[in-house]
């Protein structure tokens, strides 16, 4: 067969075009997460502000931080030699002006709107003022400590069930891609509506079953209690708390995710460009991988998104019915004790998980799908 | 067997279900190609050529029905080869596709130069280094700049994913290249490009086309032969030459008088009716509704006849000469 | 349209789908009817005078017919009813009132409690009672002698005189066992009486008295630890839950698809806008805030409703009807629309709204188990209405009294059978619905 004969260029262009390849991605990943930060840094502030708003509807914040001066300035006084020496009443007098002063200096007598910025910033920088009633484990009562404590219960639990979850579900919707109207998917099909259940209430189903009548698992919590002093057994007894709560989020999300995204490979897998794929004579393998699972992860990572962010907020009351020493359960302790600061600093802090979760996968999604550039939405 | 032939189509069938039924959509096509030849296969739409092209490819859709026949490429039988083997020894190795220039036949999250590289390295073995030089040089002879290698399908013009898919189908220096529409969705300067550059491809590489369009005028270019398909049927088969000068099938005739000439007061004919459904096809000639010559005997299913080097599925032609099975 | 109906009653879990919801409907109207707002309100609080009759955590009365040896059932029998024998005898200063109640205990193990709930009308002095208890076989024992008041509840047992009568064992049980018998641990069953002597000190005193053998099982649905017939509960909270969860899906899902509507049909600032929104809604976290809300400002059903579809109303649901609604706006009929003269108004209702119900009915319809679910999850974070006998509150209040480790399942269990029930039904058709009007996936 005659060929046109063409200048051989040397293999290492070949290589630098690969280099360029991946730096070009990466500069495109890599714009496109600053923007995004940007963007969602934005609007988690304005999201805060909304919480203070209708936190401070009622005045809450307010005497959130006119507690906090109160304390303040108690002490400081009681502390004082200068102090001690004065009448009861001067003394209290004296308090009462300092308190005033106090509260007149970080503008907590200016109008509602102006606090409202003021509090904006401590939220932000998660200065968020002591609890009244509750405790972290040290002793310690500011609110920031609580909820820092209690965070890696929480992300433990939710990030090792999504994990899960997203795995199960990516392998099922593609093995049932693969066999459209077959008994198995007809089957998952079927079991779509089990999702309409949230994760919580089959967690009180699992625990009758396996707690109380079998009395196989745990009742709840997160260890037993007292806990292993080994870190093999800690592992161990966590791992088996595990069980029911994940397979509680496993069931009320699993049916449908796996019916949505196997419906989305049917339809990717369906597009002209599979068609391609097969008639180059790719194997089976590749045109899964490349041809159908590859243009669908985008699709499928934004479902996963809000998947995840339906978790998090289900989880005040999935950690109290599996009695789970998270993030969640403290909210609901929170509730019952009426302690505004830990309450207020518990939904700043899941508005900021929640903005995490969507930057996180805002990059994944760049990172899988070239489309996305910086100024597309 | 004849000397020099590259493919040839015995009885190939394609039906698939639908809701509605079975659509016949090829049915009990015959047909030869030789090295280095440029057939066109002309229809209207929904008589079966992308189908057809399926068909030769082996694309078969997941409602299929039946499929059945024989396909001599290259003096080998592959109908009786099974999924494996074809995928090894057939696929884009002896026969490759162009599609249709729509956005949707490259893969939007690979760059170009991986899925042109991508059955080189699978059928030759070849480094990716030695591929990507392969796509390379595949790339200068369509004319797309190589840097382009890098770049996804949504930053391609059309003129160039067109020239991309052609290279894609050249890579592995096939045989055999079927075309399905390939410049129905583009402007005429690039049409002309493209087919100027099919031109030179077929010459430079003796490579054998099949092109499929409903654009004649076009394709009149570069056809050796061309081929005229109604209803899932081929119902003629002549030199390019005498074809568009003198068609011999009724239908093929109302084709050509309905391309609008440049001179002249002759306006463009139409024909009356519609093309029957695939569903359930007439028995008899299925252009006889249409047809203006039809008579009694057309009742019947005419045979492929023989006239002179041509073929002609129609009643007209018994008198000329014998019927021929090639 | 109605092709497509007749499509999806083909599959089986519409048609059971739409049973059950028409059945919830029908349950929600006839309790609304029978057992007004007002009452059930009055009942839920649990007063000791509405459910005295009742006794605590029984389970429902059905639980027998899966039992071979019977539980006891509440068995109530007051001095109108005609069973009861009922003799007058004046005597120089009064009267001499013969109350013979039959007690038929035909059960496998013992009543809970039993209770004597005495009332009396007189002038002066107050009556004396005399009790007996008389035995299947004939054996007669007294019980106890007392003076009752106007009114007088006599718990056995509480009573240790009783209790010291029956060697140590209390009431309910003491009196139908037979001491002698090889398992004195079981039961006799038969025609027990109680006699109620009542001497009065004026011809016109009159004593009525009510004997309540409180069995473990009660009512259809039976009690919690109020005495309260989970019943009202169940029935009222299908309705609750029912308009909660059409009342919140209505009002998301129209104003979605409105603002949806006019934010791709204006585009601009206003599509921009729209964009940021949803991405804040996306920030704030829904269950907490609404925990906040209820916390510091109320917790009536309507305000938490209003602020549940003013949370829900920028959430993802909007993204997918804004890209319908740009989708449909590109079709050529529109831009014909357009060439006509027609107003604005008139093609976002005419053309474009009709396009988008295929997807918003459906859309709809699995909304609503979600917010079902949701008014019980606030409910079981104790942020429910708290006069509102809702399903919610009945799992709230068994968790609270540790209703899964007492082994009280039904407590539990009813209400959430229903909530599943309704979550599945919905569902059920709402995704049946889905497949018919939006079939994404090429036909065979």
């Amino acid at each position: 067969m005659a060929e046109e004969e063409l200048t051989l260029s040397a293999p290492e262009k070949s290589q630098k075009e690969i280099k360029n390849l991946t730096s070009a991605t990466i500069i495109r990943v890599v714009k496109y997460s600053g923007v995004r930060l940007l963007s969602l840094a934005l609007t988690v502030v304005v999201g805060l502000y909304l919480t203070i708003l209708i936190a401070n509807m009622g005045g809450y914040v307010d005497t959130i931080r006119l507690a906090q001066i109160r304390e303040d300035v108690n002490m400081r006084m009681a502390s004082n030699p200068a102090f001690r020496g004065l009448a009861a009443e001067e003394r209290a007098n004296l308090a009462t002006e300092q308190i005033q002063s106090r509260a007149h200096a970080l503008g907590l007598d200016r109008p509602f709107v102006i606090r409202s910025f003021n509090f904006l910033k401590h939220a932000i920088t998660l200065n968020l003022g002591r609890a009244f009633n509750m405790v972290s484990n040290s002793g310690a009562n500011q609110v920031r400590l609580i909820i820092l404590e209690r965070l890696p219960p929480t992300l433990i639990l939710f990030a090792t069930a999504d994990i899960i979850l997203f795995f199960i579900a990516l392998f099922a919707a593609l093995a049932l891609s693969r066999q459209y109207g077959s008994f198995m998917d007809k089957l998952s099909v079927a079991m779509t509506p089990l999702s309409s259940a949230p994760g919580w209430f089959y967690g009180i189903f699992l625990i009758l079953i396996f707690a109380s009548v079998l009395k196989v698992l745990p009742f709840g919590g997160m260890v037993d209690s007292p806990p292993p002093p080994t870190t093999l057994g800690y592992l161990f007894s966590l791992l088996k708390h595990m069980v029911l709560p994940v397979i509680a989020i496993t069931i009320s999300s699993v049916f449908f995710s796996i019916f949505s995204w196997r419906t989305f490979f049917l339809i990717y897998s369906s597009e002209d460009y599979v068609d391609m794929a097969k008639a180059k004579g790719l194997m089976a393998k590749d045109i899964q991988n490349k041809y159908i699972l590859r243009p669908t992860l985008p699709t499928i990572i934004t479902s996963f998104a809000l998947l995840v962010i339906a978790s998090w907020t289900g989880a005040p009351i999935f950690e109290t019915i599996f009695n789970w020493p998270g993030l969640g359960r403290a909210l609901y302790q929170a509730v019952g004790l009426f302690d505004t600061p830990v309450i207020i600093g518990e939904t700043v802090i899941f508005s900021y998980l929640l903005a995490v979760t969507v930057f996180l996968l805002d990059f994944i999604y760049a990172l899988v799908d070239p489309r996305v550039k910086v100024g597309e939405v | 067997m004849v000397e020099n032939q590259l493919l040839k189509l015995e009885d190939l069938l394609l039906h698939f279900r639908t809701t509605k039924g079975v659509v016949q959509a090829v049915d009990k096509v015959n047909f030869n190609l030789h090295h280095n030849e440029a057939v066109v296969v002309v229809g209207e739409s929904g008589c079966g050529k992308t189908s057809l092209a399926k068909a030769i490819l082996r694309l078969l859709p997941k409602n299929i029905q039946s499929y059945s026949g024989k396909i001599w490429l290259d003096e080998v039988e592959t109908m009786a080869m099974n999924d494996e083997e074809y995928r090894k020894d057939i696929r884009w190795q002896k026969i490759s596709m162009v599609p249709q220039a729509a956005m949707n036949s490259l893969n939007p999250v690979l760059t170009v130069g991986d899925q042109v590289t991508e059955p080189f390295m699978l059928h030759t073995g070849a480094s990716k280094t030695e591929a990507i030089d392969q796509a390379r040089k595949m790339f200068q002879y369509v004319g797309v700049p190589e840097s382009f290698l890098n770049r996804y399908a949504f930053e391609l013009s059309g003129g160039m994913r067109q020239r991309s898919a052609i290279a894609m189908a050249l890579v592995t220096m096939p045989k055999l290249i079927i075309l399905d529409e390939p410049t129905s969705a583009l402007d005429v300067l690039t049409q002309a490009n493209i087919f100027n550059m099919l031109k030179r491809l077929k010459q430079e590489l003796e490579i054998s086309f099949i092109l499929i369009t409903h654009d004649i005028a076009t394709s009149s270019e570069i056809a050796d032969k061309v081929a005229v398909m109604y209803a899932g049927q081929i119902v003629e088969v002549n030199e390019a030459s005498g074809f568009f000068i003198e068609p011999l099938h009724p239908y093929s005739r109302k084709l050509m008088d309905s391309v609008p000439r440049l001179h002249g007061n002759k306006e463009p004919d139409f024909i009356i009716g519609r093309p029957p459904s695939l569903l359930n096809p007439p028995i008899g000639c299925r252009f006889q509704d249409r047809c203006p010559k039809s008579f009694n005997k057309c009742d019947q299913e005419p045979p492929m006849l023989k006239v002179k080097d041509h073929l002609v599925k129609c009643w007209l032609y018994q008198q000329a000469v014998e019927t021929t099975h090639d | 349209m109605t092709k497509s109906l007749k499509e999806i009653f083909r599959y089986p879990s519409v048609v059971i789908g739409v049973m059950i919801i028409f059945l919830l409907i029908v349950v929600s109207i006839y309790t609304v009817i029978t057992i007004p707002y007002s009452k059930a309100v009055q009942l839920w609080r649990g007063n000791e005078a509405d459910w005295y009759q009742n006794p605590k955590t029984a389970a429902p009365v059905w639980y027998n017919w899966f039992r071979r040896d019977k539980l006891p059932e509440t068995v109530i029998v007051t001095s109108d009813d005609p069973s009861v024998t009922k003799t007058i005898k004046d005597t120089n200063s009064g009267r001499i009132i013969t109350m013979m109640v039959p007690v038929n205990f035909r059960y496998d193990s013992f009543a809970d409690d039993m209770a004597l709930y005495f009332k009396s009308e007189f002038e002066k002095n107050a009556p004396f009672i005399g009790l007996r208890w008389i035995y299947p076989d004939g054996k007669e024992i007294g019980i106890g002698n007392f003076s009752i008041d106007r009114k007088f509840t006599l718990r056995l047992n509480q009573d240790k005189k009783i209790t010291n009568k029956l060697r140590g064992r209390v009431a309910s049980q003491g009196l139908f066992i037979n001491p002698d018998a090889e398992n004195p641990n079981l039961p006799v069953k038969g025609e027990y009486f109680l006699k109620i002597e009542a001497i009065t000190f004026d011809k016109t005193a009159d004593v009525s008295a009510e004997l309540v053998v409180y069995g473990q099982l009660a009512g259809w649905s039976g009690t919690d630890i109020l005495r309260r017939d989970l019943g009202i509960a169940l029935l009222w909270g299908t309705s609750i839950a029912l308009m909660f969860g059409l009342l919140a899906a209505v009002g998301t899902t129209l104003s979605q698809m409105i603002i949806a509507g006019v934010s791709a049909w204006y585009g601009g600032w206003v599509d921009t806008l729209l964009q940021r929104i949803t991405e804040i809604n996306l920030v704030l976290p829904f269950l907490p805030i609404l925990i906040m809300i209820g916390t510091f400002y109320s917790r009536s059903i309507f305000v938490i409703l209003s602020a549940v579809i003013i949370l829900s109303i920028f959430g993802q649901g909007i993204k997918t009807f804004r890209a319908v609604f740009l989708q449909i706006k590109e079709a050529p009929y529109i831009e014909a629309a357009k060439a006509y003269g027609a107003s604005d108004a008139r093609i976002i209702l005419r053309y474009m709204v009709p396009r988008i119900l295929p997807m918003l009915i459906p859309q709809f319809i699995v909304l609503i188990p979600s917010y079902v679910f949701l008014e019980a999850s606030l409910a079981i974070l104790g942020l429910g209405d708290p006069t509102l006998p809702t399903w919610g509150k009945i799992i709230q209040d068994a968790e609270a009294h540790g209703a899964l480790y007492q082994g009280w399942y039904y407590w539990v269990l009813e209400p959430s059978v229903l909530l599943m029930i309704t979550g599945l039904a919905f569902s059920m058709v709402g995704y049946a619905l889905d497949r018919v009007f939006n079939p994404r996936l090429r036909d065979q």
